[in-house]
């Protein structure tokens, strides 16, 4: 029988019979226990992709966390096994304030993206002239490349030539300049406005997206019921849209905890640690400080806390979780 | 005819051996070398002639130049080496080179030297490459800082270029000023770089903490920061950044634009800020002169060395490429290309001193900070150099946004700078 499906697959292949089972043709990918086969043939790739540039790499932080080591080669024999990297990181004030301002950065971000972002989809999603160039508008900061955001507020918030001060010395809200990148608590405001800025567009897009696959029928049948604006956007807007905010939240939060290079240009992570976030601190310590070792174990817990938070999030957390 | 025809065959057969036998024994060799200096002004141009009169006396024998930003240089340098694809000419900067000789990835060049003859006495800063007891580079600038200074400014307020500490400060008080009435200071006295990082910001503090006569450690590498002096000294960038007597958190980049704009009357600045107030619209009135300070700031500025980790081959042609660098005639362009004096002893200034009108004043401030012995880098701090000067920038900064008092700060700067020491 085996003999007979071989051949069979052999023809199926080559277009004509084989003498001779090879192991090609033992692939009888059309009996039904083995058409799964194909699928992973066909995923192998990806599958093969991502284990050379995701886990391979996340192992080798991990057993690098692990080790008392300085600069990583590979070429060099490995380092004894050892805790003191995680020991020395709960212990450390730094790491804990890292994690305290990744955290308000989180909070304020991803919270100030969804209002500006679900509020700004809300208008555009109206009727009036001049919609095409308002939804433009609310895009434009998604498309302009981080770092030449950067450089524009750096200019924006500067202490002395800077036009925020001058609008808010003009307006009479502040007495004197503020020093934005010297002052912890305005460096901190003057990071989380930029990433504001420059994330909610992408909260925006995607509820505007949701919100035009809304069937109009729901708010004409609410209408028809008596409930009033602040009723249809409660009960039909919020629960039609909540799968993308879900994601778009998640892909925000994701983001503002891995975001590097706007707090890096724009603070460096200072003032007095004000802006540090465990992406700095990691960066940091492999390549300020040389501690590789203890860079990867602060970059492992950073995952650790992202892969913690998201699936809270997805209120899907497993059980051994 | 056929005669003639063999003839010819045999001439153009012993043509091409001979050919062969004169060609270099590196055909089609490729060095690696990458710098940060590709695209800099002035300085490239001694490069770009360093690596052409390379190629030229090595048929067969390419650079391949590549540009690596400054601000992701140690990052991409440490990626190279600890992947063990390192450049094979490896230019760094001087604060910077410790990490890689300490990991054992610059090759000793002292037998080299040794073997060529070439005499290293009073070569300026290239004690600094001296590291465990091995040569691991060759010192390319050793520069020492000059105050430039706004003429025009200083005649308005009828100021006299000053000669010390408290002229200074005077000037530069007197210098600040709102001058459109928005309430917002517009003209500096002086322009710092506290946006930068730590080592660039422990630079601009030591322009003053040096004339006090306070260094961050002695001559035995032992931590002296909790001392009279650097309270002194520190008392003073406190009352320079927080009385906003220059404008705050902006780079290097932008101060010397805005003294070039002439928003910033002084900048105590290395000699790159002589090619900038050249170019600046107001060149006639941007001037040079000896920092009004005891002691100016100086240091290594970059380094070349060789890579530990490469072949023999490639070792003696990148030996040449540095004997070249270090040759008279390439040391006397470098001096005109970096408007500075060349590290080597040997090397003609004359033609740097026609094109560079101040060359003397920034010679000067080299020699006044390299016999003073002064370098960026604290002796004994080599290794731990960008955690000291995070540590120092801190709290520096903590005691201007705390209003702290300077002596307080010494003595939380020396517990913390021996607790790095001791790491």
């Amino acid at each position: 029988m085996a003999q007979t499906n071989s051949e069979r697959t052999t023809e199926t292949f080559s277009g004509r019979p084989q003498g001779k089972s090879t192991w090609f043709a033992s692939l009888d990918l059309a009996r039904p226990s083995r058409r799964h086969w194909l699928g992973y043939m066909l995923l192998a790739p990806a599958v093969l992709l991502m284990i050379a540039f995701v886990a391979y790499p996340l192992f080798v932080s991990l057993d690098i966390s692990f080790q008392n080591v300085g600069i990583v080669r590979f070429d060099q024999p490995r380092k004894p096994f050892t805790t003191a990297n995680y020991e020395k990181l709960f212990t450390s004030p730094d790491f804990w304030n890292a994690v305290w301002v990744t955290v308000k950065l989180v909070v304020v971000v991803t919270t100030s993206c969804f209002v500006l972002g679900l509020g700004t989809a809300l208008l555009v999603n109206n009727h009036f002239k001049g919609r095409p160039l308002a939804r433009l508008l609310v895009a434009l900061p998604w498309a302009i490349p981080e770092i030449i955001a950067v450089v524009i507020f750096a200019w924006l918030f500067d202490s002395s030539f800077g036009l925020i001060n001058w609008l808010m010395i003009k307006l009479g809200l502040i007495g004197s300049p503020i020093n934005w990148f010297s002052t912890p608590g305005a460096a901190f405001s003057a990071v989380s406005v930029v990433m504001i800025w420059k994330g909610y567009p992408f909260v925006s897009i995607m509820a505007l997206a949701g919100l035009q696959s809304i069937p109009e029928d729901y708010y004409n049948a609410a209408k028809v019921d008596g409930a009033n604006v602040w009723q249809r956007f409660i009960y039909i807007t919020i629960p039609s849209l909540m799968p993308i905010l879900g994601v778009s939240m998640i892909l925000s939060m994701l983001w503002v905890f891995r975001d590097f290079s706007i707090i890096y240009t724009l603070t460096g992570g200072g003032p007095l640690g004000s802006t540090e976030t465990l992406s700095i601190m990691t960066y940091e310590e492999a390549f300020g400080f040389f501690r590789m070792g203890y860079a990867s174990a602060v970059g492992i817990i950073t995952l650790v806390i992202c892969v913690v938070v998201s699936r809270l999030m997805l209120h899907r957390a497993p059980e051994n979780l | 005819m056929l005669k003639a025809l063999r003839n010819l065959a045999f001439a153009t057969a012993a043509s091409c051996m001979a050919l062969s036998a004169i060609a270099p024994a590196h055909a089609d060799t490729t060095l690696k070398f990458v710098s940060w200096q590709k695209d800099e002004p002035g300085v490239m141009d001694w490069w770009a002639a360093l690596v052409q009169k390379f190629e030229e006396s090595h048929p067969g024998v390419k650079i391949e130049w590549t540009k690596v930003a400054r601000s992701s240089y140690v990052d991409t340098m440490t990626t190279l080496f600890a992947g063990g694809t390192p450049p094979d000419i490896v230019h760094l900067a001087a604060f910077e080179f410790q990490q890689f000789a300490n990991n054992g990835w610059l090759e000793n060049l002292a037998p080299y030297f040794k073997e060529a003859g070439i005499d290293l006495n009073g070569w300026t800063g290239q004690s600094a490459c001296e590291y465990n007891g091995e040569t691991v580079c060759l010192m390319l600038l050793y520069t020492g800082y000059v105050m430039a200074y706004n003429q025009k400014l200083f005649d308005a307020e009828g100021i006299a270029v000053p000669t010390n500490w408290d002229e200074y400060i005077a000037a530069v008080k007197k210098l600040t000023k709102d001058t459109n009435g928005d309430n917002i200071p517009d003209q500096f006295g002086t322009g710092h770089d506290t946006a930068g990082g730590g080592s660039q910001y422990i630079t601009e503090m030591m322009n003053y903490i040096l004339d006090t006569g306070a260094r961050f450690t002695d001559a035995d590498g032992k931590v002296t920061m909790n001392t009279p002096e650097m309270i002194e000294g520190l008392a003073r960038w406190k009352m320079v950044v927080k009385d906003t007597l220059t404008p705050r958190d902006l780079p290097s980049a932008d101060i010397r634009q805005l003294f070039s704009d002439g928003r910033v009357a002084i900048r105590l600045d290395g000699p790159q800020i002589w090619p900038i107030a050249a170019k600046s619209p107001n060149a006639a009135d941007l001037k040079l002169a000896p920092v009004p300070f005891t002691t100016p700031v100086g240091g290594g500025s970059n380094v070349l060395g060789m890579a530990a980790d490469i072949s023999d081959e490639n070792k003696k042609l990148v030996w040449d490429f540095i004997a070249l660098a270090a040759s008279d005639e390439m040391q006397s362009a470098y001096a005109s290309a970096a408007s500075s004096p060349a590290p080597s002893p040997r090397a003609d200034m004359s033609e740097a001193k026609a094109k560079v009108e101040p060359f003397d004043i920034i010679a000067a401030g080299a020699k006044a900070a390299s016999d003073a012995g002064i370098d960026r880098l604290p002796k004994g701090l080599e290794i731990q150099f960008n955690e000291f000067t995070k540590m120092v920038k801190e709290e520096a900064q903590r005691m201007i946004i705390e209003d702290l008092d300077p002596a307080a700060v010494a003595a939380t700067m020396q517990e913390k700078a021996e607790a790095i020491q001791k790491q």
